[in-house]
């Protein structure tokens, strides 16, 4: 699953096939974040208007794209640096393996980048004959296992010390112990000999600062700063969606980010990069390369509720709190991204049918909103992808099954004229004594079976608007006739 | 020149080439700095938290500082930031005399992997977070504080910064800028907390009065 784009995101049916460990470790780290998240939180007085400036100026970026990202591009060339404008994932794979090969690179070091997922690189490099090595110790874990991540922030959480070991042992040829503080040595020692040998470090990016052509990286571990250090060629793949206006700005996504992704203050490693290096003696790249990808970003834009999607920041903070990804870990969602904002992301960029499933993967109880730090209407744009899914939109057909069109036309029928809804509440009662077992309804026939084979459901008794009236009605509330 | 994905961004928002750009929203304002005291308790605290070493060092102090550090770590090989202020403060010929050995900060690579220690100043100090910040250039190259087990920062109160504002008013014209704030760590496997993953495993920050 680590490279190509989807086709179709089964969601249900892969939510299936999820194993029992996986939500007990995705549920071990999202407990572990969201208290550590809760305690940070607690300690900032002014959180709250911090979120509300953070989601401001992320609106304010969208809306004004394409004038930051003109000043962006602008300020990365006065840098020395190269820019690259990719439309399609296929384009931006071409613009980093022709880069690659230009540079007669055999070995490329890669520092945890959401966008290289989202293009496949990793496999691109490899058809090339180009090896592409995951630095960070978790993306190197779930690279070795040939698998997925299973959570943004610690993508090889669902993998057991043994595991682990075994893999080690497996694919790097060593008998490697299953204690963790040693699994990680090991894992330091392989990679730093590929971060010295290396001729190209590939990141991302957390954030693109408009204002002087800054990319903004954030990283615990330090191999975003080994990637983007020691070898000569740095290429960043980052979308357009990552572009903010200034330094001033950035003071707010920074305090926002880490406190909503792990509970730190602040994320170990935060570089401030500008163009290649300046003097020989300093490290760092000699060129630096920027590909701004697309992707299907610009045509979301389109849509005014849906693009708040761009608000985002990547903490993973909505995924921690969600009773739908808990229970199913990040497989089930089918594609880089995980959780609540990869329901309302993938559907968007991928199309709306070919992850159709995914915005109905939400109980819509609204705890994701309440952590997000830039405050995206999450459930809102469910709802309403839920919508675009069902009628179809300028991007696609619609493709819901006859019945269940058949069924939503109906009801919008009975909701809207109050004679309907009257006459078919009184004809329901004509079914109370077919299927009435001991004072309730059991043994209906497909498709009602489906809910009578779980439990009974009680008669029906055609009286909700008279009760509603009488229970009701008495606060003020006027019902209409 | 035109450029497709600024063409559809335009296209999809309804904006043209002269569409002018609405004012930015505003920002709360900075945290205000406290007494200097405070703010290196603050900063002391902060960087125990992280699982680093704070000291606060009188310029006579630093030769037994150095002498623990080097027995401690295990120090045999060192590269240096070749400024003003640690060669006035005299690193390198300290660690000399500690039989260390020292490798020049501009050595290739593979060699300053080999070095043990690290040392650096650092710009700025953020002390809410713990957080030290780096600028670089040719007198100092951004892998001392990365490649060796062991950075040492050697700075002065002069770096204290209130908040994330001042620094960047300061800084973002620099070609670079790094903030380090702990050793480096990860909590990958089992969600164990393991330090030194890819950079330094232990920080020193020594706070050198004037």
């Amino acid at each position: 699953m680590s490279g190509e784009t989807p086709t179709y995101i089964g969601f249900e049916e892969y939510s299936k096939h999820v194993p029992a460990s996986i939500p007990a470790a995705v549920q071990q780290a999202t407990s572990r974040f969201v208290n550590e998240r809760a305690a940070r939180v607690a300690e900032m007085p002014d959180w709250e208007q911090l979120r509300q400036n953070g989601s401001d100026i992320r609106l304010h970026t969208i809306e004004n794209l394409d004038v930051y990202l003109t000043r962006f591009e602008t300020a990365v060339l006065a840098a020395g640096g190269y820019v690259h404008w990719a439309s399609t994932a296929e384009e931006a794979r071409g613009i980093v393996v022709q880069i690659a090969k230009d540079h007669n690179v055999k070995t490329a070091v890669k520092s945890k980048s959401m966008a290289t997922e989202e293009i496949g690189l990793n496999s691109a490099l490899e058809a090339a004959g180009i090896q592409a090595i995951e630095t960070d110790l978790g993306e190197f874990i779930i690279q070795l296992a040939g698998t997925g991540p299973s959570h943004i922030i610690v993508p090889a959480v669902h993998l057991k010390k043994e595991e682990i070991a075994a893999l080690f042992s497996e694919k790097l040829g060593i008998d490697a112990p299953t204690d963790p503080l040693e699994l990680a040595r090991i894992a330091r020692e392989t990679l730093r000999e590929k971060f010295l040998s290396a001729e190209m470090g590939i990141s991302g990016a957390n954030f693109l600062v408009a204002e002087t052509g800054t990319l903004v990286i954030v990283t615990n571990e330090g191999n975003g700063r080994l990637c983007t250090t020691i070898p000569d060629l740095h290429v960043a793949v980052v979308g357009i969606d990552k572009v903010i206006p200034d330094w001033e700005s950035l003071t707010v996504f920074l305090k926002l980010l880490a406190r909503s992704a792990t509970g730190q203050k602040i994320s170990t490693y935060t570089q401030f990069i500008t163009g290649p290096r300046r003097a020989e003696g300093e490290f760092g790249p000699k060129e630096f390369h920027l590909v701004l990808l697309d992707n299907g970003r610009s045509r979301v834009l389109k849509d005014p509720i849906g693009r708040e999607v761009f608000k985002c920041i990547r903490c993973g903070a909505c995924a921690n709190v969600c009773p739908v990804y808990k229970n199913v870990g990040g497989f089930a969602y089918g594609w880089f991204i995980s959780g609540p904002i990869g329901a309302i992301l993938s559907p968007q960029i991928l199309d709306t049918q070919v992850a159709r499933e995914l915005p109905f993967a939400s109980t819509l109880c609204g705890a994701c909103v309440d952590v997000c730090p830039v405050k995206i209407p999450i459930p809102t744009i469910l709802r309403h992808l839920r919508r675009r899914v069902a009628q179809g939109d300028e991007f696609a057909g619609p493709s819901m099954p006859i019945a269940i069109k058949a069924t939503a036309a109906l009801t919008a029928l009975a909701l809207g004229w109050s004679w309907v809804y009257r006459l078919g509440s009184r004809l329901l009662l004509l079914i109370n004594p077919f299927f009435r077992h001991d004072g309730w309804l059991s043994g209906m026939p497909y498709p009602l079976s489906r809910w009578t084979k779980v439990r009974p459901l009680p008669p029906f008794t055609a009286r909700f608007r008279e009760w509603w009236q009488k229970h009701v009605s008495r606060d003020g509330n006027e019902i209409s006739r | 020149m035109t450029n497709p994905v600024i063409e559809n961004i335009r296209l999809s928002l309804g904006r043209t080439a002269k569409t002018p750009v609405s004012p930015r929203p505003d920002i709360i304002s900075p945290r205000q700095p406290e007494p200097v005291e405070a703010e290196i308790q603050r900063f002391l605290k902060e960087l125990k938290a992280l699982s680093a070493v704070g000291q606060r060092l009188s310029p006579d102090s630093l030769a037994e500082a150095f002498k623990s550090l080097v027995a401690e770590q295990k120090i045999r090989k060192a590269t240096v930031w070749e400024t003003a202020y640690l060669k006035q403060l005299q690193v390198g010929d300290r660690l000399r005399a500690l039989g260390v050995d020292l490798i020049s900060p501009h050595a290739e690579k593979h060699l300053l992997a080999q070095c043990d220690l690290g040392v650096t100043e650092a710009d700025f100090i953020l002390p809410e977070t713990g957080t030290l910040g780096l600028r670089s250039s040719a007198e100092k190259p951004r892998a001392v504080s990365l490649l060796p087990h062991t950075h040492l920062v050697i700075v002065t109160p002069d770096a204290l910064r209130a908040d994330l504002h001042q620094v960047f008013a300061e800084a973002k014209d620099s070609p670079y800028l790094v903030f380090i704030t702990g050793p480096s760590r990860t909590s990958d496997i089992e969600l164990t907390p393991t330090l030194g993953m890819h950079g330094p495993k232990y920080l020193c920050v020594w706070i050198v009065d004037l």
